[in-house]
């Protein structure tokens, strides 16, 4: 029998991942010293990374 | 030779050669305390000389020292804790007079420069400096001792 995710956390989920990309990538772009497409691609990965990171430790610390 | 340069030099002469005092004599207590205060000392003093040669890219060491020098201090926070135990170390009108040094140096560099991208990395710098310093002093005085694993 395959487990389920209830709708409204992946929703919950899919936003906390959202909400901490948006804030490292707007850190990424505020720390470098020139804006260009290659730094906006990387700095958008890297954010992604750092999103589903960030959620773990949150995780971690929160025992959820 | 600027102004920048010279209150660089002012700071690191006075808070940096008085952090070094702290840190080489006295009790642990003591030599703690003002190893967290190197951190205060010191990164307005980074972002002065910065400033005064013109090189915007030198901030980046006073970021990285306002990230690294509170996660050192919580790591010897939690190594003496034993030791600390008894003496609550602390030395709150200091703290917060290097808190309000960073903050001054902060703003100045802020209103000195073009608002733009850099104005919002002071400010970050700022803010990580300033409560990375109170959240380690915290710490050191044994603030979160009831915290779990702390």
């Amino acid at each position: 029998m395959t487990r389920r995710t209830a709708p409204r956390a992946a929703l919950l989920a899919a936003g906390e991942l959202l909400a901490w990309w948006a804030v490292l990538a707007l850190l990424w772009l505020v720390l470098i010293s020139t804006v260009d497409t290659l730094e906006r691609i990387v700095g958008a990965s890297c954010a992604a990374v750092g999103a589903l990171l960030a959620r773990t430790g949150r995780r971690a610390v929160s025992w959820r | 030779m600027n102004g920048w340069i010279l209150a660089a030099t002012v700071e690191l002469g006075g808070g940096g050669a008085a952090a070094l005092w702290g840190v080489t004599t006295g009790p642990p207590a003591r030599r703690v305390v003002a190893q967290n205060l190197t951190t205060s000392a010191v990164c307005p003093a980074l972002l002065l000389l910065a400033q005064g040669y013109g090189r915007p890219s030198y901030v980046d060491l006073a970021l990285l020292l306002a990230l690294l020098g509170p996660v050192g201090t919580l790591v010897f926070a939690r190594l003496l804790s034993d030791d600390l135990a008894g003496e609550r170390p602390g030395a709150w009108p200091l703290t917060w007079t290097a808190a309000g040094l960073g903050a001054a140096v902060v703003l100045a560099l802020c209103v000195a420069g073009a608002p733009g991208r850099a104005t919002v990395k002071l400010l970050v710098i700022g803010a990580l400096l300033i409560s990375g310093n109170v959240i380690a002093s915290r710490a050191l005085a044994g603030g979160y001792r009831g915290v779990r694993g702390g």
